[in-house]
């Protein structure tokens, strides 16, 4: 086990900069989840810290170690790829033994550890078989244990749960932080899904076009989230944004957008009076479909028109026309609304987000 | 007209319009008999190639059980009238015919071996590792495929000899050896390139997560890649061994002796300067075949697949 620290991790493929200078620090035993969209550069900072591809600048150190010019033999770190990389010509028993034969354990240690490692995985029934014998569950079994069975260091993982169908997928997931917890291996783990992101991370790290845009906890990462991209990009639906500006009236902050005007109370929504000062002009009021609420036209509020009706069991989605803004709004099931209906979104200032130039948040923690 | 006609026809109406029956059927047998046509046309253009590729080869079995006055009888014979074993006899007697197929196997099998290991080895060095001047060296080894095997052989024939001339090595390579005849044979340009397009359809995640498994390049080499390679394998050495089996040039110029002599060289100087029997130079061709017709059934159904798992991965 050993804590990883990224500085300024860079890596560029010729013109293109995959990861744009990362730092992240994951503490010893932690289970940190990578999250952003395809391409933006998760699996690239996978590969870098175990070593399969360089780093153009920047440092990868493992366990107090500047491991950069270390070969990925030595590094100790273990990966699960997405297509689980199982060798085919081999049996489970020889696929999980490979890494121990290659470090020349004797052959008896390396039954131990084999038969132990299928143990905990479930896995010993079908020490026997081939990879093209297997399900996909079980591939995956199989991929955890080759990468467990030798006690790594950091155990990196590449969205591994992807090519499971969805309820092996829901099971697999709580199996894997299970496993976490009783190993306590220092994790990285990289995925697209939100949900596998807020469900398994202690921490996430969402990233974009090659940038980590926001680390923490997954709860505050939803409710506060750093840029507009991070807030639509966690939850479903995504966080409403509505274009507007943020303005002096009568001494007082607003944020205007067309028939409705904010006024900002710094203290509620946690802005200081100077970051309002330098981000007057263009901004974007960001509030979650379940902090809206719907008003009579005589309320204030956000005037709009109820578009369309989307029941899925558990809630209503509401979707509300706002001037050129279709804004998705979270009810109870039997909520009385109808399409064509004229109303006002009102909602808490407390809970929504002005989001600035360079679409960052105005609130004072991310100064 | 029968009742059954006629309800297809009451349906047919309330649909406003008729079927020609007539028509129909017409229509029908134009396309049974151009389809009878094509067909023919297909069996005969593949009857002529058949006749073409394998004509001469059956054309050998009769002679090598024909004494050499039938042969040339006249109105030819194609079924020999009274079969002999005569020109075995011969063979196996009057000549070195079973020195020269010892020989040969000799030759096929050690250019076979030697060079699956080197093309292989050649390949994945090409395919995995970098190294300066991979792409160029690559290329330089394909360019050699447009060099026609006579113009190099000369200078292939001087290199040998001196190698002859070097201590130690000299014993085992040198004109007249088996050294001499296996060693310049056993890299090819097409072997290596063969591998290297096998090697490419191995997917990426099995080279990495051997890596990360602590795998040494020669390790990854041995106990992964060579053994997924084991279908194209077959096929390489199956093609080398039938190309090498029945080679000529090369062995002509450097095995001179009969120590050394190979069957193809072998069985043309069994041309006499005046008089050839054929009988014989038949029986000895027929002969010659067999070995690597054996080999190619036994292995054809790897043969098969290997070809297919190349061409259907990506």
């Amino acid at each position: 086990m050993a804590e990883v620290i990224l500085r300024q991790l860079t890596k560029q493929f010729g013109e293109i900069t995959a990861v744009d200078k990362v730092s992240l620090k994951v503490a010893d035993g932690e289970f940190l989840v990578l999250l952003g969209p395809s391409g933006c550069g998760k699996s690239t900072i996978l590969r870098l810290i175990s070593g399969l591809e360089d780093a153009t600048s920047g440092e990868i150190v493992i366990g107090g170690e500047l491991v950069n010019f270390t070969d990925p033999t030595e590094r100790n770190v273990a990966m699960v790829f997405q297509n689980y990389a199982l060798y085919p010509h081999m049996t489970v028993f020889k696929n999980v033994a490979f890494p121990l034969e290659t470090a020349k354990l004797n052959r008896s240690a390396v039954k131990d550890a084999v038969e132990r490692t299928a143990a905990i995985l479930e896995i010993s029934e079908l020490l026997d078989r081939h990879p093209e014998q297997l399900s996909g569950g079980q591939r995956q079994r199989v991929a955890l244990a080759r990468a467990i069975v030798r006690e790594p260091l950091v155990f990196l993982m590449d969205e591994p749960l992807s090519n499971l169908d969805a309820q092996l997928r829901l099971q697999t997931r709580l199996e894997l932080m299970a496993l976490h917890q009783r190993l306590g291996i220092t994790t990285i783990y990289v995925t697209h899904d939100q949900v596998e992101a807020m469900t398994m991370g202690r921490r996430i790290a969402v990233m974009q076009s090659g940038r980590l845009q926001q680390v923490g906890a997954p709860v505050d990462v939803y409710q506060t989230p750093a840029t507009t991209f991070v807030a639509t990009f966690m939850g479903a639906p995504p966080m409403n944004l509505v274009a507007g500006d943020v303005q002096v009236e009568n001494g007082g902050w607003q944020f205007a957008t067309a028939g409705y005007t904010l006024e900002i109370d710094p203290s509620v929504m946690g802005i200081e009076a100077s970051t309002l000062q330098e981000s007057a002009g263009p901004a974007t009021l960001g509030v979650r479909p379940e902090h809206f609420s719907l008003a009579p036209p005589a309320a204030d509020g956000l005037p709009g028109v109820v578009q369309f009706l989307e029941p899925v069991g558990s809630d209503l989605f509401v979707a509300v026309g706002v001037a050129d803004h279709l804004i998705q709004v979270r009810m109870p099931p039997d909520a009385a609304v109808s399409e064509g209906d004229n109303v006002r979104l009102t909602f808490d200032p407390a809970k929504s987000h002005i989001f600035g130039k360079n679409d960052r948040n105005l609130r004072a923690v991310f100064d | 007209m029968t009742a059954g006609h006629a309800e297809v026809d009451a349906i047919d109406s309330e649909f406003e319009f008729e079927l020609d029956h007539i028509a129909v059927e017409q229509a029908a047998r134009r396309r049974r008999i151009t389809a009878g046509v094509r067909r023919f046309g297909a069996y005969a253009t593949l009857t002529l190639f058949v006749a073409i590729a394998v004509g001469p080869a059956i054309y050998l079995i009769s002679p090598a059980f024909r004494d050499s006055v039938s042969l040339f009888a006249y109105p030819p014979e194609w079924v020999p009238s009274d079969p002999t074993l005569e020109n075995y006899r011969f063979l196996f007697r009057n000549t070195e015919y079973v020195r020269w197929g010892i020989n040969t196997l000799i030759y096929a099998s050690g250019v076979t071996v030697v060079s699956l290991v080197t093309n292989t080895l050649a390949a994945y060095a090409f395919d995995r590792l970098r190294f300066p001047g991979r792409r160029v060296l690559f290329f330089v080894i394909l360019a050699t495929l447009m060099i026609p095997v006579a113009a190099v052989l000369a200078p292939t024939y001087l290199t040998v000899r001196t190698i002859g001339g070097w201590p130690l090595i000299g014993n085992y390579v040198d004109l007249d050896t088996f050294g001499g005849l296996i060693l310049p044979a056993a890299v090819s340009p097409l072997g290596v390139f063969m591998m290297r397009q096998f090697i490419e359809t191995l997917p990426d995640g099995l080279y990495e997560a051997a890596k990360l498994d602590g795998a040494s390049d020669w390790r990854i080499f041995r106990k992964i890649v060579l053994p997924l390679l084991k279908p194209a394998l077959v096929v390489l050495g199956i093609f080398v061994f039938m190309i090498t089996w029945s080679s000529y040039l090369w062995p002509l110029v450097v095995a001179t002796g009969d120590d050394h002599r190979v069957l193809t060289v072998g069985i043309q100087s069994l041309n006499g300067q005046f008089v050839t029997n054929w009988g014989v130079i038949g029986a000895a061709s027929l002969l010659t075949i067999v070995p690597v017709t054996i080999v190619f059934l036994f292995f054809q159904r790897w043969f098969v697949q290997a070809s297919m798992a190349g061409a259907l991965k990506q």
